[in-house]
């Protein structure tokens, strides 16, 4: 073996010496490439800026020189993360009609996970309505990065059929929560429609999905559709139905939050108690202020913070007063109230 | 004794070349997977999750002992955090200085009686304090029980499901949360901790809490731990991380699900190397119980750290880490070389136990007693040579090809002539610098068998941090602010 070792050294300089070559090469190689898309891109923006505003339906009529091409689409697709309405139309007119999208399209049945990916965000920024089809067939991709992707890009496009897909993805499990969620948030308060019909769904999961949306891009009228949920079979469905009617208001639900307040689970009674505190339901105080004193930590933070909404004067006189009795939810929320806080 | 001495050689040349044989494997793994990374970055829709109100909240943990000079720099970064929902929940261990007070003047802290879960003991607290012009920033004042202690009592006051645990000290890239996060976001229900790389802020700038220009250190000791940092994290890191052994997260950026930390009982008080233990404790609560998870280490988000400048404190450190290392080790050795642990207890348990804690002895022992024994003429020259290729020329390619992925992945270090140092520092890192950290790893191990205790004092010059103070005006909150006179 010692024998074998000046052949090593000798391995060792060979392999030495050509890395530090190709890292000098790269090195500059990288910096040039940096300073040539800046070069195009400040050449092309004129360019970009006139099909923006409609004073040039097509600015590559005239041929453009080498890698001004791709430096057009980067500096649109930017801009077309930014704009909106007539400007952003155009752009995604352009991509569709320099076959562009149609160029993307092909590249998401590439046998690397990782083009697809990348022709779905690609998609997902050139803004283009026609993508939506291919990009909702994603959503079944066998990559994780590809489904959320996916799910990323047809939020960006806003297109209403997306949402039963996206719910389904979320429903699953197998596009990330905040992306995919994000997503849905993007399609506006014209996605309620859909959701509220999937309220019928047979899967909990889906039902939970829809109830939490709803929550978040419906309003108030809205409010009375998720009543019914209250009485949901799953847990999962009860609470998030609570924590929703929180948020649109409670006015019509109130006779049942009172129900899920004394529930077996412990998130329900916490979400139970977050919707009571917003509704300002005077009845439920001392429901509240004895789960504050002795539920699960979780929950009896939320009765006292609930309670602080709806009696804050009565809050702080308990906690103040007999602060070992009252329990460290409600002294906390008694000092909160006496500083102003939250 | 010839044939003594030369089956003694024969041993250390053999622990080189299988040491620096494994991270050359690791080299080409770690090259493979940072290059996957890369290619995934362009849609790792961190931008999309960054507005989303799905991602779940994060409370940020600090603790601090006497951290008067930049406590308020480091919040206020820390609660310029892009990440859709966190908290800063800052426990000051017992200072003695004007930790809070200037937390307090800073802040607009008032007393709030916060309540706190009993799910991990901890020294008792003695106030708790919430900022009226950022609800968001909780303090925590409490008896000194050190920073496991400290970050026991932080996560009892966490609100949220995940906890973040970053040193005092550290600068955090605004997105750096997000990133670390990122893991959580797609499988939140498998991912129980995450960790980032940690990088040596020494000679950047940094503004407001920021580093705005990445630069070398001046100091050459500092230049040659940015080169280690490389191997540790790049290539060492990376790789644990895929064999799903990844034994270490970063006590100064690491990110662990609530739930999971306190199932386990929190960390461990009576060690130096609180984080380790922890994230080993964590896999084998999850291996014994069956369950599907995951412990990632995440090449992205960044915190930015102040190395040594002096021999002393960088001889303290290691021997600190060493100490750490074996203390978690020697806790956990039931895993080591058990099937039931899976990579854990089959690779990365005896990895550790052979090449990062016994090792270094082996290595002083090859770096003193070869020269010494061909010089007397009991070695054969031929050793000689055969140690020095093994032992520094491969670890000279090493060290360059961690420059390399540093080069090809995130190249923070973007000037030419910084470039040319590095390379430089790479060549020299395994002439003097490789052997003094063996000599002070060597020494941990004594300090272990002694049953040494306690952190000792880091010398710092302060990252990013005012020059002058002003003086604290102690203005009355409503509540006593305890300052040791």
């Amino acid at each position: 073996m010692i024998e074998l070792l000046p052949a090593l050294a000798a391995a060792l300089v060979l392999a030495t010496l050509p890395l530090i070559a190709a890292l000098l090469v790269r090195r500059i190689r990288v910096a040039y490439r940096e300073r040539r898309r800046a070069r195009l891109e400040r050449r092309v923006e004129p360019l970009a800026l006139r099909l923006v505003d409609g004073e040039d339906a097509d600015p590559t009529a005239e041929p453009l020189g080498s890698g001004e091409g791709v430096a057009l689409a980067e500096v649109l697709t930017r801009y077309a993360q930014v704009l909106n309405g007539t400007a952003r139309a155009r752009i995604a007119e352009f991509f569709e009609r320099s076959g562009a999208v149609a160029e993307q399209e092909r590249r998401l049945r590439s046998r690397r996970a990782w083009r697809r990916a990348i022709a779905a965000k690609t998609l997902g920024d050139m803004r283009s309505p026609a993508a939506s089809g291919p990009l909702v067939s994603c959503l079944d991709d066998e990559d994780a990065a590809v489904r959320s992707t996916a799910a990323r890009s047809l939020g960006n496009l806003g297109d209403l059929d997306a949402v039963e897909p996206l719910v389904n993805v979320l429903a699953d499990g197998t596009a990330p929560h905040a992306v995919a969620g994000y997503a849905l948030l993007e399609l506006g308060s014209g996605a309620v429609p859909t959701l509220v019909g999937l309220l019928e769904s047979e899967r909990e999961e889906v039902r939970a999905v829809a109830v939490e949306l709803i929550g978040r891009l419906g309003c108030a009228r809205d409010a009375a559709l998720l009543v019914e949920c209250l009485d949901d079979d799953s847990a999962e469905v009860r609470a998030r139905a609570s924590r929703a009617l929180g948020r649109l208001g409670a006015g019509p639900a109130v006779a049942k939050l009172r129900r899920a307040l004394v529930e077996p689970v412990p998130f329900i009674r916490a979400a139970a108690a977050v919707g009571i505190g917003r509704a300002g339901d005077a009845e439920s105080l001392d429901t509240l202020l004895e789960h504050a004193r002795v539920d699960s930590f979780a929950s009896a933070r939320a009765a006292a913070r609930a309670a602080s909404e709806i009696a804050p004067q009565q809050v702080a006189e308990i906690g103040d007063a007999d602060p070992s009795a009252a329990g460290p939810h409600l002294v906390e929320a008694a000092d909160r109230i006496a500083w102003g806080l939250d | 004794m010839h044939a003594a001495v030369e089956i003694l050689g024969l041993i250390t040349i053999s622990y080189f070349l299988a040491l620096n044989g494994t991270y050359l494997v690791f080299t080409l793994l770690s090259w493979r997977d940072l290059s996957q990374h890369l290619r995934r970055r362009p849609f790792s829709a961190v931008d999309d999750a960054l507005r989303s109100p799905f991602a779940p909240p994060i409370s940020v943990l600090v603790p601090a002992y006497n951290e008067q000079t930049g406590i308020v720099e480091s919040v206020r970064s820390l609660l310029a955090l892009r990440y859709p929902q966190h908290e800063v929940v800052v426990v000051s261990d017992g200072s003695t200085d004007h930790t809070v007070v200037r937390l307090a003047e800073a802040y607009d802290l008032v007393p709030v009686r916060v309540a706190m879960r009993d799910a991990i003991a901890h020294q008792p607290v003695v106030q708790t304090w919430v900022s009226r012009s950022d609800p968001r920033l909780t303090v925590i004042e409490k008896r000194n029980g050190g920073k496991a202690d400290a970050l026991n009592c932080g996560i009892c006051a966490a609100r949220y499901p995940y906890v973040c645990s970053i040193d005092a000290d550290t600068l955090i890239e605004e997105d750096a949360l997000l990133r670390v996060a990122k893991p959580v976001l797609e499988d939140p229900d498998r991912v129980i901790a995450t960790g980032g790389i940690v990088r040596i802020a020494n000679g950047c700038r940094i503004e407001r809490g920021q580093v705005t220009d990445v630069a070398l250190p001046r100091s050459r000791l500092a230049t040659l731990q940015v080169v280690e940092y490389f191997r540790a994290f790049l290539v060492g890191r990376v790789v644990w991380s895929r064999l799903r052994s990844l034994m270490i997260i970063s006590g100064a950026f690491g990110l662990f699900k609530r739930s999971a930390v306190e199932a386990v009982g929190g960390y461990w008080t009576e060690t130096v190397g609180e984080d380790a233990e922890l994230v080993v404790r964590l896999h084998r609560h999850m291996r014994e119980r069956g369950e599907d998870y995951r412990i990632e280490f995440v090449p992205d988000p960044v915190c930015w750290t102040e190395a040594p400048e002096d021999f002393r404190t960088l001889g303290r450190q290691r021997r600190r880490w060493q100490r750490g290392l074996g203390e978690t080790l020697w806790r956990h050795r039931a895993v080591t070389a058990k099937p039931r642990y899976g990579a854990l207890g089959m690779v990365a348990a005896p990895f550790f136990w052979l090449f990062e804690l016994i090792g270094p002895m082996i290595e002083v022992l090859g770096y003193v007693g070869i020269p010494i024994a061909a010089a007397l003429g009991i070695l054969d020259v031929k050793f000689l040579i055969g140690f020095l290729v093994a032992a520094v020329a491969l670890g000279m390619l090493l060290s360059i090809a961690a420059l390399a992925l540093e080069e090809i992945s995130f190249r923070r270090h973007s000037r030419h002539r910084e470039a040319a140092r590095l390379l430089v520092y790479a060549i020299f890192d395994n002439l003097g610098y490789r052997q003094l950290t063996g000599l002070y790893r060597v020494a941990g191990m004594v300090d272990l068998c002694r049953r040494k205790s306690g952190w000792g004092d880091m010398r710092r010059r302060g990252i990013g941090r005012a020059a002058e103070l002003e003086p604290v005006t102690e203005r009355p909150v409503g509540g006593s602010v305890a300052v040791a006179e």
